[in-house]
């Protein structure tokens, strides 16, 4: 640890030397500057220059000692300028600064003699340039090699025979300005590549990290090539293109190679890169295996892709020089070429493919299938995946199309689709699944198609059922129910207006559904049976329009097929919730006028009623909802009727407590009064349910005395008498006004008792019913004259 | 001003996938003061949402719920009326006014909300006002047919309610509203 | 005006000027003392014409035996000092037996005269040539005047220059195929060639190029040899790698070289070579020599 930091201390000691130097001969250069003393500014100059000559600094300190000779140079560049004004040939200067002994120097003042001559326009630029980059080749030496040739690049960028530039030559010029960069670069490329295999093996990282700050001055080159006027897309194609890309894979270097593929993507145009998009692409399977040519080639992509996006213009471009086919070739190849390349690797290519292709060719499905089969091309063999970063790449892939196309039903087109799924492991399919459904419904896509559900459920089976006989395992409770809650929703979203069809969708959901296990069938269910119910709704509206025709869709098959689904849950079981359907059904089937039909459905919900229903307060739920429904049912002729009213009153009697009792049995009073022109008005029978409340009544208040030592609230008694009051004014002949009258008394005498418990809302329940007798009093007419011998 | 919304029978996910997006868009946090709701929500995530967009909610048990510890009904007071809650499957026969009246007085409120019918009503009766706000998302009802998706939003301003009734009717959204005014005297 | 060093005070000035004195060409020499003095400048088959004159001193009167003027050539070894060779010997008479008493002036001429080498200041030898001029005189001693001139001779551009183009190296270390464009050089001629890299490996720190010259003196066993290293030329900084080209470019105007001197009258030659040197990490040298033949090119305007 000394050691290190002392060898920092001792940069910074050299770094201070250096500049010293440099500064000490500057100033003595200066004074030849000043005094037009030629041969002691070279002298001087060149001693200055020295300072660059060692091997002590590394790149980032010897930057800063380069950085004040660069600065010392421009004033030596203009006092030879100046000199040539005052006489000086240039040319002889050119050969004076050429006597210096030691290289770097007379290099660095050559290059600056260089730049005053190809300003003084007495060379061609060309041959001023060619003979520079020629003569840096003296230095060998990495690190200064490359500083010496950025000077240079810098001094004569400005300079180069281009186009419409003032030192274009006669013919062809452009060329010479490209044959210098890409001489200048190639050298400095392999000044840059040497490096890494200079020092010992355990300062690798060290040398990396040198290597990386050093990196841009061999990109600017780059550069200043795409910079070229002169450099239109035939040149690009036929002579920059490829000397750079024959250097970066001969270089054979895996820094180089990642950071230069890099640099032509980013420094030359998109036009260019469509354009040689065969010759960009040739090259990578050649780069280094541990190159990361994928998120080179994912660049490439992006930046064809933002091109695309650019204008509708440049699209016939894509399709011209047959892009997707390129590209999805070469990665094909990269992927092949390096064996070592893990999944994940491959996929992210895949998804940066997919991505491009969506946005370029989103019209081609065959594309994204093509890409998407690759994909699983690829996975072909393997395990499922358990890598983390694979699994999430996948995702990535998966969900691209869903984002894109917002259209579930396109992405079900993509016969590949589901096989990518199928290589993630359970846990994470699910999650995709979800992500599937989520898109369904943040679209409000309508699935139409039986082939289409089909494919869907396919897609989300992770959902519906468990995968390879594993049971549901370490799933939390909350989330599982969050999972199922979401396929109960997504079967709302499949619709299609035919009812054959509408019928097909509903089989094959109802078929995949069925695999799910005790576990999710209550989740599931339902909406089926409810989707069912629609469709049998909507039949009803056409019967009667098709005459004669045998139709393949009817109620009575669907009722079927409800039956038999409902009956599923028995093996949860779910009895309070299958005895909800079973009404649901019944209703439906009455107002389809399926007597039997109905029957059947009452049968099984009484069935459950007696068989599985146990809990008092579920069962008094239970009672409740077979009276509300069977109330309304129309179709009945009178021995069914009778055979349900009778079991109906008869369980609302045999309820666990009293009070529940009574309330279900002065309901069971409204199974036989309905109000319809021909519904059943048995007046008789009404009453009975009510006197028999009544008793109940009774009942539970002497079980409250006996138990309690006091009564019980009257609330009950006030209820019957409001459902005397109702069938009375409902006209029930056997509900007379004395009856009614009585009924008060009993009331009002119960309420006075000493025994009784008094309860405020009991008696503001009295009150209010009081206080409505009196206002039907009021009223007149014929229901005045009604309650007229009623005293309150 | 006193913002009460009403609404219930969504039957979610077992009719319905989702409020319509058009309602969604109407119901923002912060706006309401109270909720009521009539049941059958009937999952927890439905509940959640509500809370979200007021956190005094009130709800009662739909036969459908999956929460089994919603109350049979519920009373409250806001402002100078009393509320009364239910969901209504309780009241047979189903959807009957007199039968409701009935509950109105025995629960001895001002306004009585119940649902299970799917189908808007409000009307006055001696003993109060009836409310039912349908069904918001227009799920699919035994009773009813062609039911559209509604709520109710009550303003309680004093001895005075005014009831917007919100319909999604073709795709849009009507409103209609209703006025009531309670007299001065108490129950 | 050279002065004889001597005791006695001269009882004569004698000066020996040239005809073309003023336009004539001067070369700069240094001397033994390490002061420059001015020469004129002469080639072969030019003819030295000039003008002796002899001025006694005030009141004085010379008596001699005859006055001469000779052009000698002579080579001198040091290690055999005060031996001259004189390889060239011409006299002219300027005056018989006499008296001068007031200052008398003699032309002289001597006519295309063979000056087939080089003045040379070398380590270890000189040739020089000089204007003697001899006053004879009985009894006293000879009074005797020197003028130095210096000879340059020019050639033309070689019409054979061949190129030196040779591989050279260790086994299984280093490998390099240098190639000078010429081999035959003018005094402010250029060395161009390059330096290819066949094998390397050794960690070369730098190359570079020295311009070396031979004087060697004498015959047998009295052979004597200096080397001098006139120029250190840095080709190359670094550490090349196979495949690598480094170009040379070296510039000889700004060295003192004199021509390539192969046997001068047996005596003594001058040689130059070119050593190409390699320094490895650890300073260790490794060079190649090569000669290379430099000459006094003559100009053609």
């Amino acid at each position: 640890m000394t050691m290190i930091s002392e060898s920092i201390e001792d940069e910074d000691k050299w770094l201070a030397e250096g500049i010293a130097g440099l500064q000490h001969n500057a100033f003595y250069m200066h004074r030849a500057l000043d005094s037009n003393n030629l041969r002691d500014a070279l002298k001087y100059s060149a001693q200055m220059l020295s300072e660059l000559r060692t091997s002590r600094l590394t790149p980032h300190k010897y930057y800063e000692l380069y950085m004040r000779a660069f600065d010392e140079l421009r004033k030596l560049e203009m006092f030879f300028k100046e000199e040539t004004k005052r006489g000086c040939s240039i040319i002889d200067l050119y050969e004076l600064v050429q006597h210096a002994g030691n290289i770097l120097p007379r290099l660095y003042l050559l290059c600056t003699v260089g730049s005053v001559y190809i300003k003084s326009k007495e060379a061609p630029a060309k041959d001023v340039l060619k003979d520079l980059v020629e003569m840096c080749r003296g230095i060998q030496h990495p690190v200064r090699g490359l500083f010496l040739r950025s000077y240079l690049s810098q001094i004569s960028r400005d300079k180069l025979p281009d186009i419409g530039s003032e030192y274009e030559g006669d013919a062809d010029t452009v060329m010479d300005a490209v044959e210098f960069e890409l001489q200048n670069f190639t050298e400095m490329n392999k000044l840059w590549v040497r490096m890494q295999h200079q020092g010992p093996a355990r300062e690798k990282e060290k040398r990396e990290k040198e290597r990386n700050e050093l990196r841009d001055l061999v990109g600017k080159n780059l550069h200043v090539l795409s910079q070229i006027e002169g450099v239109d897309l035939e040149m690009y194609k036929e002579t920059v293109l490829p000397r750079v890309l024959e250097q970066v894979v001969n270089c054979k270097d895996e820094l180089a190679q990642y950071y230069l593929m890099d640099c032509i993507i980013q420094v030359f145009p998109d036009e260019y890169h469509l354009q040689t998009l065969e010759t960009l692409l040739g090259a990578c399977p050649q780069l280094q295996p541990t190159v990361d040519i994928k998120t080179v080639l994912s660049q490439l992509m992006e930046r064809l892709s933002n091109y695309a996006a650019s204008s509708a213009e440049v699209l016939p471009e894509f399709l011209q020089v047959e892009a997707f086919s390129k590209l999805s070739n070469a990665i094909g190849k990269v992927i092949e070429a390096q064996v070592d390349m893990p999944v994940v690797g491959a996929i992210t290519l895949y998804v940066s493919l997919l991505t491009f292709t969506l946005r370029v060719h989103s019209d081609r499905l065959d594309y994204v299938d093509q890409v998407l089969g690759a994909c699983v091309k690829k996975l072909t063999g393997k395990p499922k995946l358990g890598d983390n970063k694979a699994t999430k790449q996948i995702m990535a892939l998966l969900s691209a199309p869903l984002e894109k196309y917002n259209d579930i039903v396109t992405a079900l087109n993509l016969s590949n689709y589901p096989r990518v799924m199928d290589y993630l492991d359970d846990g994470t399919n699910k999650v995709m699944a979800v992500v599937i459904i989520q898109s369904i419904m943040k679209n409000t896509t309508c699935i139409s198609t039986a082939d289409k559900v089909e494919a869907l459920f396919e897609l989300i089976k992770g959902l519906i059922r468990d995968l390879d006989g594993t049971p549901v395992d370490v799933l939390d409770e909350e989330d599982f129910k969050e999972e199922q809650n979401s396929v109960a929703r997504l079967i709302h979203m499949l619709y299609n207006e035919d009812p054959e069809e509408m019928l097909k969708i509903i089989c094959t959901v109802r078929k995949h559904i069925l695999q799910g296990g005790p576990k999710r069938l209550p989740f599931t269910v339902p909406p089926l049976i409810f989707s069912a119910l629609k469709l049998v709704r909507r039949l009803q509206g056409q019967e009667g329009d098709v005459v004669g025709e045998e139709m393949a869709v009817t109620p009575k098959k669907i009722f079927q097929l409800l039956h038999q689904t409902i009956e599923a849950l028995s093996i949860v079981p779910s009895s309070e919730l299958a005895l909800r359907l079973y009404l649901q059904c019944a209703e439906a089937a009455n107002d389809c006028d399926l007597e039997p039909v109905t029957y059947e459905f009452f049968t099984q919900a009484f069935i459950l009623y007696e068989e599985e229903i146990a809990d008092s307060k579920a069962q008094v739920t239970a009672i409740h909802l077979i009276i509300g429904t069977l109330q309304r049912m129309g179709i009945f002729g009178v021995e069914n009727r009778d055979t349900l009213t009778h079991k109906a009153t008869g369980y609302s009697a045999k309820l666990l407590k009293k009070p529940d009792q009574c309330k279900a049995v002065y309901a069971c009073a409204h199974l036989f009064w309905v109000d319809d022109q021909d519904g059943v008005k048995d007046g008789e029978r009404v009453l009975l349910c009510l006197k028999r409340a009544l008793r109940i009544a009774n009942a539970a208040q002497q079980m409250a005395n006996v138990t309690r030592g006091s009564s019980g609230p009257v609330t009950l008694f006030v209820e019957i008498l409001n459902k005397y009051l109702y069938f009375f004014e409902k006209g029930n002949p056997q509900i007379t006004s004395s009856v009614i009258q009585g009924l008060i008394e009993l009331i009002t005498t119960e309420m006075q008792s000493d025994n009784t418990v008094s309860d405020p809302s009991a008696d503001a329940f009295f009150g209010s019913t009081l206080r409505y007798i009196q206002f039907q009093k009021q009223k007149g007419g014929a229901m005045g004259e009604k309650y007229e011998p009623i005293k309150v | 001003m006193v913002l009460v919304l009403a609404l219930g029978d969504l039957h979610i996910p077992h009719r319905a996938p989702d409020l319509p997006a058009k309602f969604k868009s109407m119901l923002v946090p912060g706006k309401i003061q109270h909720i009521i709701c009539t049941g059958n929500l009937c999952i927890k995530e439905v509940h959640d949402y509500l809370k979200s967009l007021c956190p005094d909610m009130h709800v009662t048990r739909g036969e459908y719920d999956e929460d089994a510890r919603y109350p049979e009904t519920k009373t409250l007071t806001i402002g100078q009326f009393k509320l009364g809650l239910c969901h209504g499957h309780q009241v047979i026969p189903w959807g009957d006014l007199d039968s409701l009246a009935m509950l109105q007085r025995q629960l001895d409120v001002d306004i009585l909300v119940t649902g299970h019918t799917h189908q808007f009503k409000a009307y006055k009766h001696e003993g109060g006002v009836v409310i039912n706000p349908g069904s918001a998302t227009g799920a699919y009802s035994s009773i009813t047919y062609d039911v559209n998706p509604s709520f109710v939003l009550m303003d309680i301003d004093g001895l005075r309610v005014v009831v917007y009734v919100y319909e999604l009717i073709d795709g849009e959204v009507k409103v209609d509203k209703i006025d009531f005014k309670k007299t001065a005297t108490t129950h | 005006m050279n002065y004889l060093i001597g005791a006695f005070k001269p009882p004569c000035k004698v000066s020996i000027t040239f005809a073309d004195g003023r336009t004539r060409k001067q070369a700069s020499i240094k001397k033994e003392n390490g002061q420059t003095a001015l020469v004129p400048l002469f080639q072969s088959q030019e003819n030295i014409v000039g003008e002796v004159a002899i001025e006694p001193a005030q009141g004085k009167k010379v008596e001699h035996n005859g006055v001469k003027i000779e052009l000698l050539g002579q080579i001198e070894l040091y290690f055999d000092r005060g031996n001259f060779y004189d390889f060239t010997s011409l006299v002219r008479e300027l005056d018989v037996p006499g008296e001068i008493y007031e200052r008398k002036t003699y032309p002289f001429e001597f006519s295309t005269v063979e000056m087939p080498y080089e003045s040379y200041n070398g380590v270890n030898v000189r040739l020089r040539y000089i204007l003697k001029v001899t006053i004879s005189r009985n009894y006293v001693g000879n009074i005797m005047e020197y003028q130095d001139i210096w000879v340059r001779n020019y050639t033309p551009l070689p019409s054979i220059n061949n190129s030196i183009k040779m591989e050279v190296g260790i086994e299984d270390c280093l490998h390099i195929e240098f190639e000078y464009g010429k081999s035959k050089f003018h005094l402010k001629d250029v060395i161009v060639g390059k330096i290819y890299f066949l094998l390397v490996r050794i960690k070369i720190k730098n190359m570079e190029l020295e311009i070396r010259r031979r004087e060697s003196t004498g015959s047998g066993p009295n052979t004597y040899v200096e080397t001098e290293t006139l120029a250190k030329f840095e080709l190359m900084d670094g550490a090349p790698v196979r495949g690598e080209s480094i170009p040379i470019r070296l510039f000889l105007s700004p060295y003192e070289l004199t021509p390539t001197y192969r046997n001068i009258n047996n005596k003594f030659s001058v040689k130059y070579y070119l050593n190409l040197v390699l320094v490895d990490e650890e300073d260790r040298r490794y060079f190649k020599q090569q000669e290379i033949t430099v000459y006094r090119l003559l100009e053609t305007f």
